[in-house]
């Protein structure tokens, strides 16, 4: 390699560094070449004796405080914009037809615990209704009927409660798959260091 | 060797080779190849350090056609290979002490 080989790795090997970082390394690396070169050296001798790149780098890496780093920023290359464009019918559309089933799934489990509430109240409500009739059965003299409906309501009273218990635990889960859902699919979109 | 020691170690010994006259970066190296082996990037670290804490300054002139950068002690760079060779002085003492059994001859 020759030195201005040598410079140009070095330079695009320390592109994180701010300018100046980088220009005072390139010219004291430059420097002991042409030293080098003065002792006697051949070119080719006097890069290979300064050292390679990559020592230099990690040396550097090693020494830079974090705050003189710049950023590496996500941006994307023109032809991946170009591609992302040319492909939107495709990848778009999946994307939404994803978006909608999941969407659809999410509204199915909510169906499933409304009609759980929903079978609770009737329950309930039947127990009630049938409790407060019953007297007037018994009033008219129909005691058996009267005794076989009390009997269904003491059931469906049961079944309530029980009823009750899934209900609130299906809404509590299914509450809890949405929160932990959510929180992993924003942090899809973030960086390890909480950045968007 | 302790890495802040070591630290410390290279940093007067670099001191020590422009203690007398200004000299530049692969001068320094050679003048050091006796004592220790120095690669540039290190160096670079050294001089980088010792200019920011003052114990040096740099100036940049021509020579053979091209610019080359000479470092000259400051009085503050003087005053730590005072301070160096003093705590080194009080350290053999010790180590001599210790060494040389540590206790007064019985009478």
């Amino acid at each position: 390699m020759n030195k201005q080989e040598f410079l140009a790795l070095l330079r695009r090997e320390l592109a994180p560094l701010s300018p100046t970082e980088i220009e005072e390394r390139l010219s004291f690396y430059g420097e002991m070449i042409d030293d080098r070169m003065e002792e006697g050296l051949t070119e080719e001798e006097a890069v290979r004796s300064v050292g390679d790149v990559s020592a230099i780098v990690k040396d550097t890496v090693v020494e830079v405080p974090l705050a003189k780093v710049k950023k590496q920023k996500n941006t994307l290359r023109p032809w991946e914009i170009v591609l992302l464009i040319l492909g939107a019918p495709l990848w778009l559309s999946l994307l939404l037809a994803l978006f909608a089933v999941i969407l659809s799934v999410y509204v199915s489990l909510w169906a499933v615990v409304i009609s759980l509430w929903a079978v609770f109240a009737s329950f309930i409500g039947s127990a009630v209704g049938v409790l407060l009739a019953t007297p007037f059965l018994l009033i008219k003299g129909l005691t058996l009927p009267a005794l076989a409906l009390l009997g269904c309501a003491l059931f469906l009273a049961g079944a309530s409660v029980f009823l009750f218990a899934l209900s609130k635990l299906s809404t509590k889960g299914l509450l809890l798959l949405t929160k932990k859902s959510t929180r992993g699919f924003k942090s899809l979109f973030q960086r390890k260091d909480g950045t968007r | 060797m302790d890495i802040q020691l070591k630290r410390g170690l290279l940093d007067v010994c670099v001191l020590s080779t422009i203690k007398t006259e200004d000299s530049y970066g692969y001068k320094i190296i050679k003048d050091l190849k006796p004592c220790i082996e120095l690669s540039e990037s290190t160096l670079y670290t050294i001089l980088k350090r010792l200019e920011t804490a003052e114990l040096l300054t740099v100036r940049t002139a021509e020579h053979g056609g091209r610019l080359r950068k000479y470092y000259r002690i400051t009085e503050a760079g003087k005053e730590r290979l005072r301070t160096f060779q003093k705590d080194w002085e009080e350290l053999m003492h010790v180590y001599r002490f210790v060494t040389e059994g540590g206790t007064t001859p019985h009478e």
